[in-house]
């Protein structure tokens, strides 16, 4: 078409402008703010000098922060590896059809639009070893309740287990990309005598290969960023035995040391980018851009 | 005979599956409407029932706790900041998506592509890392402790997978329509307004519903970025401004129905927009 000389180039730069101006804003210019920051000797209020890599040695030599790297690890392969094949069967099952699926699908989802906030709290009391569900159902079968937020050794395990209720938003991309499958794929196989387990493994499951690698980058790149309800449930105790990189981050800016939370920022981006591309070179197909969009 | 036994074992065989996957979607079903449940029975509840009988329902079922949080948590001015917040995030949001994404759908440029995939690849930027620079700007801005600076920070962040869906809403519109505005008289702002912005409704609904709960839900920056009741939102209020339940249980449960409620309902409402606009791209995959 037009691809030259589109009399409109003004009018097209008025559309875009808003647009760009807030993004460059809040995506670009933070990128390279963090960047410098991450740099520098700052304490927020006053001025900041030259730093080298100082403060990024500073974190990786601090065991605090060694430990939010590796709970992010335990985060993103929990998301990847547990959340997403239990959306995919859950996914699986729907897309058979079984009665009432849509309601199902709807009811799923459900708590991906309940707050972080609200969620976060009523765990907290689901938790509680005075009065929480867990202890009354733990007592139903005469096991003892425990203080298992407050203790190190299962803080993080408690913490991750909660996500559960949040595979519904991998399953609805799952479902529809199953959905999508051709059903002559599976009377044909019906002709052919293959049980349904058969027909999941050989048919569903390959042709599920793009949107399951979707999921699980999308997964283990949220895994990586993942904050707010560990933040709400236990603040990164006890101990730092649940903190993660955002934790951190947060926690060295509200002790003012600005440049070290840049440098945790920095920290963060860099592996995530960097797990990302190497999500989408070993599992091929699917665009996690494209799909992340939603 | 031994057909018959054959037959048998297949059908057990067969029952047993539909009853493991009936248990395995039970499961998800009672996962997905316990934290609800949970917080909707025992805000009907008095202290002294919860403590005695977490499961149970309410002898007499009772609204007291929600009178006792709307009184004591400030909780209608943190509703009220919140409702302000995500209606201007939205309606910012989507006049400036809905610009930005009229131009990289209808019009052929320079460039046009890499931008649509930058501004898209917003999404993959992990906002968290960016709690230091979002609270500089804001502050040299003079906007710290604003509702204002909520209200940028949403619509700026949701600006990626507003253009992502209002564009490709916008790609699907028929050429012949744009052609036979211009015959009319229409120029570029016509085509938006007149045929291209009214056809693409489908898509501001549902980039819109993402916004929303985005907004209203948000925690993280509007910690970071206020301080006082004037200019805090209900998430804060749930999260901070309930001390005063330390012992009320039951009261700050009926506080957090009602700071959930807009969200559920907006679901209940929109749900298939959603479902829509989370398999927008999926189905190519």
């Amino acid at each position: 078409m037009r691809r030259h000389g589109n009399r409109n180039l003004g009018l097209i730069a008025l559309f875009l402008a808003p647009a760009l101006l807030l993004f460059a804003a809040f995506f670009l210019y933070p990128l390279g703010f963090t960047l410098v920051t991450s740099l520098m000797r700052w304490k927020g209020g006053g001025g900041m000098s030259p730093n080298g890599l100082a403060n990024y040695a500073k974190l990786l030599g601090d065991s605090s922060f060694r430990l939010a790297m590796r709970n992010n690890a335990i985060w993103a392969l929990a998301s990847g590896f547990v959340q997403v094949p239990l959306a995919a069967l859950v996914a699986m099952i729907l897309a058979r059809g079984p009665r009432g699926w849509r309601l199902l699908r709807t009811i799923y989802f459900l708590p991906n639009v309940i707050s972080t906030v609200a969620l976060a709290m009523v765990w907290v009391t689901l938790y509680n070893p005075q009065y929480g569900a867990f202890k009354a159902l733990l007592g139903l079968v005469g096991l003892p309740a425990r203080h298992w937020l407050g203790d190190p050794s299962t803080a993080l395990a408690a913490v991750i287990l909660q996500t559960v209720v949040y595979i519904g938003y991998y399953m609805i991309i799952l479902l529809a990309a199953a959905l999508s499958i051709p059903r002559e794929l599976y009377e044909a196989a019906q002709i052919d005598g293959a049980s349904t387990l058969v027909q999941e493994l050989r048919i569903t499951l390959p042709m599920l290969r793009g949107s399951l690698a979707t999921c699980v980058t999308l997964a283990m790149a949220y895994g990586m960023r993942h904050f707010e309800s560990t933040f709400l449930m236990t603040g990164g105790g006890p101990a730092y035995s649940t903190s993660t990189m955002g934790i951190a981050l947060y926690l060295k800016m509200d002790a003012l040391r600005y440049g070290e939370a840049s440098a945790a920022g920095m920290i963060l981006i860099l592996l995530g980018t960097v797990l990302v591309a190497a999500l989408r070179r070993a599992l091929g197909r699917g665009d996690p851009l494209a799909e992340a969009a939603q | 005979m031994r057909k018959d036994a054959m037959r048998e074992t297949m059908t057990t065989g067969r029952a047993a599956a539909r009853l493991a996957m009936w248990a395995f979607l039970g499961f998800f079903l009672l996962v997905s409407l316990l934290p609800l449940a949970w917080l909707l029975v025992n805000s009907l509840k008095t202290n002294l029932e919860l403590e005695a009988a977490p499961f149970a329902l309410p002898a007499r079922p009772s609204l007291a706790n929600y009178a006792t949080a709307l009184a004591t948590a400030d909780l209608p001015r943190l509703f009220a900041n919140s409702v302000l917040v995500a209606a201007c995030a939205v309606a910012l949001n989507l006049a400036v998506a809905s610009l930005a994404s009229f131009a990289l759908a209808r019009e052929s440029f320079r460039g046009r592509e890499a931008l649509h995939t930058a501004l898209t690849a917003g999404v993959l930027v992990p906002l968290i890392a960016f709690m230091v620079p979002y609270f500089t700007l804001m502050t040299r801005a003079g906007l710290y402790d604003k509702l204002a600076a909520l209200v940028l920070v949403y619509a700026a962040i949701n600006i990626p997978v507003s253009v992502f869906l209002v564009s490709s809403f916008m790609r699907t519109v028929p050429k012949e329509l744009e052609e036979a505005a211009i015959i009319d008289g229409c120029g570029f702002a016509g085509r938006f307004w007149k045929v291209v912005l009214p056809l693409s409704r489908s898509g501001l609904v549902t980039a819109g519903t993402f916004c929303f709960i985005y907004a209203w839900n948000e925690f993280l920056m509007a910690m970071l970025l206020t301080s006082s009741l004037s200019a805090r939102t209900i998430q804060l209020g749930i999260r901070f401004f309930t001390s005063q339940f330390v012992t009320d249980y039951t009261g700050m449960f009926a506080a957090i129905v009602l700071s959930i409620a807009p969200t559920v309902l907006a679901y209940a409402f929109l749900h298939d927009k959603i479902v829509a606009g989370l398999t927008a791209g999926a189905v190519k995959g």
